[in-house]
């Protein structure tokens, strides 16, 4: 039998459905305990996203690192309720819940390592690097390859694309770090690389 | 390929962006994990967390925590 609200869509289908079913119902209805719950789950996975970004933040105290966690969770929070309409039941309501306390603890987590860095727009190193097995036709293939690519950067992008693609895809910089500091969104930042990458392969065909 | 001129010219295959990716990535994860076929139902997924380390990142975190059975 299907289940008549239509904001779990074909969430019925699952093993987990009735008692995801009840769960969103009551956080649509803002009951405490529901919302509780919920929070303790982003919290789980905000604190697990830190655990694994853990070692990569050597200057962070753990007691910083679960503020951190909690900042996250509370954000995530916000989103998942404010959101609740976009949930279809195409997945289960925990993992659509746990990927915003991820991208929260992500983001937050990527600039702390970043704070008061300078972002590198300018190539840092167009280094070939050995790659074993390859045979010396190969790696001077792979030089070549390499140059081309350094000269359409240079003449076939905007100065923007290539600002971006140099910053991302060479120098390391996280999209949203990068996003924050130019006042964009990572959405629209990955657009201009990826026109930049199809402007590098079409110039490449023509080489 | 030599991993510099991999990033550079990110995936040859069709892609999505990160907001869609950030819309499906939940599903996707689900029906990896159940041996489904991701590619089919969602195209263009795998080639976008090839050429974007941060989705990529998120999908790696995602899949072990759902994965770990943590709910």
């Amino acid at each position: 039998m299907r289940a008549a609200a239509p904001i779990v869509g074909g969430v019925e289908a699952r093993a987990e459905a009735p008692r995801e079913v009840e769960w969103l119902r009551d956080l649509r209805a803002g009951n405490d305990e529901a919302i509780g719950r919920l929070h303790a789950l982003l919290l789980r996975a905000a604190r697990f996203e830190v655990g694994r970004r853990r070692p990569t933040l050597p200057h962070l105290r753990g007691d910083e690192l679960d503020d951190i966690a909690h900042e996250a969770a509370d954000d995530a929070l916000m989103s998942v309720l404010r959101r609740l309409d976009d949930f279809r039941g195409d997945s289960k309501f925990t993992t659509w819940a746990y990927k915003f306390a991820l991208l929260e603890a992500a983001v937050k987590l990527r600039k702390r390592a970043w704070q008061g860095r300078e972002v590198p727009l300018e190539p840092e190193s167009w280094t070939v690097f050995a790659t074993g097995g390859l045979d010396p036709g190969a790696e001077v293939e792979q030089r070549e390859l390499l140059a081309a690519l350094q000269r359409a950067v240079a003449t076939e992008l905007t100065p923007h694309q290539r600002d971006v693609l140099v910053a991302l895809a060479l120098n390391g910089v996280p999209i949203d770090v990068l996003a924050d500091r130019l006042g964009t969104t990572r959405g629209a930042l990955y657009k201009t690389l990826h026109d930049a990458r199809r402007k590098l392969r079409a110039h490449l065909e023509e080489w | 390929m030599n991993e510099t001129i991999a990033r550079l010219l990110g995936p040859a295959d069709p892609e999505i962006g990160c907001d869609e990716c950030f819309a499906e990535i939940d599903r996707y994860v689900d029906l990896e994990l159940a041996g489904a076929d991701t590619d089919a139902a969602l195209p263009g997924l795998r080639a976008h967390l090839a050429g974007c380390p941060a989705c990529r990142e998120e999908h790696q975190s995602l899949r072990a925590l759902v994965a770990r059975g943590a709910d």
